[in-house]
């Protein structure tokens, strides 16, 4: 969220500034990430599941000789999970390493701060809570995801809360 | 906190400093003439002043050059180490010790009052100062070494204090007789003397020697396993061309030594904490009034410094008790006709892959029917169940929370939080507690710990379709359950599963169920079933699962918060085959399940269970028929077995050979079980795999009968126990002598993997 206001605040002094983003796509939508989070890409990736995680957690990976826990992006959105191999974004948070389990990881995309709005209204709530506002593409949105708002220890605390 | 590197550097080196002086000072009580512990402690003392002056520690430095005044004079022999030198000297330990911790809790000396130490340590100086004229050279040394300070005695000072540019020489001259020339050089002599050697050898060891942070050290660790995970995926990729051998051969190696290294890097000498323990005991058996001997054994024993860390408290406290509780006060020792002085001692040994510290004291002992009779007093056990135990089994009772024996609670020990803590903090790393006690002779408390955390046996389990690792340490046996004997296995109790596990009830938990609530709730009738029984904080379960894999040394990784949140799970490790598993927390798991029971069954298992593991290790053996005879094994020894087609044996020569995921097991087949089954390759044959040494051997076997414990033959009309035989169930059986299977011939320069792994963990111990 803080990349969130950053943006804004950034907006307002009418300075725009360019921001490098990771983009993700899932289901029809397309994401982004902003680069600065992601500490790795690892393609290819079939985590094994954790019985009795809560249900957001897409399993474990092994990721550089530590065990990773992994966020499924689909079921945070209320998808149906997908079978087969999925891309993992290693990403780093105010609480440490976590993986975000997507369907495939795209280009890099250098976007305008200018061109970002906040969450519209009429977002329902759980996905309110999720994404950043998004970016104005020349043909379609880029919906922003800040790394912070997917941290597992968040969406747990929320879970429980 | 902000600190500079100069201060940091300081802090470290003057603790280090300050434990060598400790340990000094225990030694000089024994030895109070010993010129080399007085130079030793001088010089650590003479460091510390010395380099707070460089950094501006006023108070840390006017404490040091007290004691150093009165170090000086013991150096120089005009003083003897006496009791109330020594209290003194400990006084000044303290004294630095806590100016130290301020400093280091807040980059500044702090406020505090040193007067009182301070006077007490000019104080002990006196008797050397019989004439008054030193004395009063001495304040005016004092003065003028600690920067005019607004001195108290101006006027007295003055007449005497007259070689001013020498101070310091002047008072030594003056304390000594007139014939000082020869008794001062004599005192240089023997200072250089003891202080060349030891110049040196600080030399040598600080080039030699580095810092490192534990943190990267830990890191360390987890990037080998990481490599050793990747070699054995390149040993699998390349296994099939013969060009990359040679090289994935040497990254095994390589990878193998470096591994060891790390490991090695982790370990300390269990001196570490031994070292505190001749300062506690010499303050608790003055304020007991005990007369104490401690004997120390096996100090260069190593241990991962995490376990290291993890001992010292629980270590502390069996110290104390055995003062408290064990050494009776002299006069009692003399009335029972024992030497007015007890000894206490503390011996570290390594025993295959656990290090064993013993703590004995030639004490009281426990007393069984007090024990008893406590437990019963406390509701720990009722009188019914208690006079059903034998005495080994009562003792056990003194490991239950909320109980002591101490007459009266004294300020050491005897809150009735004693040995409990003990177990149960020895039981978080993995490590077992027993004790052993005769009544009027000692105590002897053994505490069992793994050899390192970051590594531990584990075996693989299998249900609802994934692997999990079960921690070796709590795992006491399995039990296998056919399909056919699915149906009748399992007994119930209005809804409780129970199993009848040599005549007792053993209640049940479904692993499956227990991970995906709403499963099935039975044994399968198509593949066989498996009960781990579990031993998790005294308590005892059959944990059921769907299969069983090897077992597997693991490299245990920590889970996130959100995982570990979900109590059912202390880990992670990565498989050799590189797939992910959980570790299981068998404690949790116990709790989950609700598992608990009545205290005064608890109680009654708790001993059983330990009483049992003692057996298990002292006397039980496991039945095997060998063509047509009945055989022992030692069960201690018995690794695993196995069951396979006698195709899969091969030979070398004459002699059988197992190829077991790539390491060779001789099979010992003396009796010829093989032989008879020569001619059928399908035939089903056992092999029971023991350990004999660093080695396994393997057995072959017809049948597995049964465990059994063992009772002693002895020859008649003597008492000399009988060995090779061993008396089960009322039949006199031969036990199996692993140690004369004979080596196979191979390289001793290639073993497997953990066979060098192993060896690298025996050579870091040794």
């Amino acid at each position: 969220m803080s990349n969130a206001s950053a943006a804004v605040n950034r907006k307002e002094k009418a300075a725009a500034t360019l921001v490098e983003m990771c983009s993700v796509r899932l289901g029809k939508t397309l994401f982004g990430v902003p680069i600065t989070h992601i500490l790795e890409i690892v393609g290819g990736a079939r985590p094994q599941p954790v019985p009795l995680a809560p249900s957001f957690v897409g399993g474990l990976v092994h990721y550089r000789g530590d065990v990773l826990t992994t966020v499924s992006l689909r079921h945070l959105l209320g998808l149906p999970p997908m079978d087969g191999p999925q891309d993992i974004l290693v990403l780093e948070s105010s609480g440490g390493c976590f993986g975000l389990l997507v369907d495939s990881v795209g280009e890099v995309l250098t976007v305008s701060s200018a061109d970002h709005e906040p969450n519209p209204s009429i977002l329902d709530e759980r996905r309110r809570a999720l994404f950043a506002g998004a970016y104005k593409l020349k043909d379609s949105l880029l919906v922003m995801l800040d790394p912070d708002r997917l941290d597992p220890m968040r969406l747990g605390g929320a879970q429980a809360a | 906190m902000a600190m500079d590197e100069l201060t940091r550097e300081f802090l470290i080196e003057s603790q280090e400093g300050l434990d060598r002086m400790e340990r000094c000072l225990t030694e000089l009580e024994e030895q109070p003439q010993d010129a080399g512990l007085i130079g030793d402690i001088f010089r650590s003392v003479h460091t510390i002043k010395g380099t707070t002056g460089f950094l501006g520690f006023k108070r840390l430095e006017r404490l040091a050059h007290a004691g150093e005044n009165l170090l000086g004079l013991l150096r120089e022999g005009k003083l003897t180490a006496d009791g109330p030198i020594t209290t003194g000297l400990l006084q000044l330990l303290d004294g630095l010790r806590s100016i130290l911790k301020t400093i280091e809790a807040h980059d500044s000396e702090g406020d505090g009052e040193d007067e009182v130490l301070i006077g007490r340590l000019e104080e002990l100086q006196a008797p050397a100062q019989a004439h008054a004229k030193p004395v009063r050279a001495r304040a005016g040394v004092h003065t003028a070494g600690a920067i005019a300070d607004a001195s108290p005695e101006p006027p007295a000072a003055a007449p005497p204090a007259a070689p001013a540019p020498e101070p310091v020489q002047a008072a030594r001259n003056q304390a000594a007789s007139p014939a000082k020339p020869p008794q001062v050089k004599a005192s240089v002599e023997a200072d250089s003397e003891a202080g060349k050697p030891r110049t040196q050898a600080a030399g040598t060891a600080a080039e030699s020697t580095l810092r490192v942070d534990v943190t990267l050290l830990n890191r360390m660790m987890n990037l080998v396993g990481e490599l050793v995970l990747t070699r054995n995926q390149v040993l699998q990729a390349t296994a099939a061309d013969p060009n990359l051998t040679l090289l994935s051969r040497r990254l095994d190696m390589v990878t193998a030594d470096l591994r060891e290294s790390v490991m090695k890097a982790r370990m300390q000498p269990v001196s570490n904490i031994f070292s505190k323990m001749p300062r506690i005991v010499r303050d608790l058996s003055q304020s007991l009034g005990r007369k104490v001997r401690l004997q120390m054994e096996g100090q260069e024993t190593e241990l991962d410094k995490s376990l290291l860390e993890a001992i010292k408290d629980p270590l502390t406290h069996a110290v104390r008790n055995s003062l408290d509780h064990g050494i009776e006060p002299p006069g009692v020792r003399q009335a029972a006709g024992k030497d007015p002085e007890g000894t206490l001692r503390l011996r570290a040994v390594q025993e295959g892959s656990h290090v064993v510290i013993e703590v004995s004291d030639d004490g009281a002992g426990i007393a069984v029917d007090k024990v008893r009779q406590k437990a019963i007093e406390k509701g720990l056990i009722t009188a019914e169940r208690a006079s059903h135990l034998a005495e080994r089994e009562l003792l056990q009772l003194i490991f239950l929370p909320g109980f002591s024996t101490a007459a009266a609670v004294t300020n050491v020990s005897g809150r009735g939080v004693g040995m409990d803590v003990v177990r149960t903090n020895v039981e978080k790393i993995g490590g077992k507690v027993e004790i052993d006690s005769r009544q009027g002779k000692g105590t002897t408390l053994r505490l069992r710990i793994p050899l390192t955390l970051a590594i531990i046996p584990a075996l693989i389990v299998r249900s609802v379709g994934q692997s999990f690792a079960l921690p070796q340490g709590a795992l006491s046996e399995l039990v296998h359950v056919p399909p056919e004997l699915a149906r009748t296995a399992i007994e119930w109790m209005e809804g409780a599963p129970l199993y009848r596990l040599r005549g007792k009830l053993l209640p049940l938990v479904f692993l499956d169920r227990m991970l995906m609530p709403g499963s099935t709730h039975k044994l399968s009738t198509e593949r066989d079933n498996f009960i781990a029984v579990l031993n998790a904080d005294g308590r005892q379960f059959g944990l059921v699962v769907d299969g069983l894999a090897d077992p597997e040394e693991i490299v245990v990784k920590p889970l996130s918060g959100v995982l570990k949140s979900i109590g059912l799970y202390s880990g992670a490790t990565v498989l050799g085959n590189a797939d992910l598993a959980l570790i299981l927390d068998p404690g949790s798991i116990a709790l989950k399940a609700g598992v608990t029971m009545s205290s005064e069954e608890q109680t009654g298992r708790g001993a059983e269970e330990e009483a049992e593991d003692e057996a298990a290790k002292t006397m039980e053996y496991l039945l095997v028929e060998v063509a047509e005879r009945q055989a022992a094994v030692p069960l201690a020894d018995v690794l695993r077995i196995e069951q396979l087609k006698v195709s899969r044996i091969e030979y070398i020569g004459y002699r059988p050979v197992l190829n077991f995921e790539g390491q060779l097991l001789p099979v010992e087949d003396s009796s010829g079980v093989l032989a008879a089954v020569a001619g059928d390759p399908e035939a089903q044959i056992i092999v029971v795999v023991c350990r004999e040494g660093a080695r396994q051997v393997g057995i072959a076997v017809s049948h597995v009968l049964d465990v059994a414990a063992g009772g002693d033959l002895f020859e008649a009309g003597t008492s000399a126990r009988a060995g090779g035989v061993t008396l089960l169930k009322n039949r006199v059986t031969g036990v199996v002598d692993l140690g004369s299977v004979p080596p196979l011939p191979v390289d001793e320069s290639a073993p497997g993997e953990w066979g060098q792994f192993a060896n690298g963990m025996a050579e870091a111990v040794r």
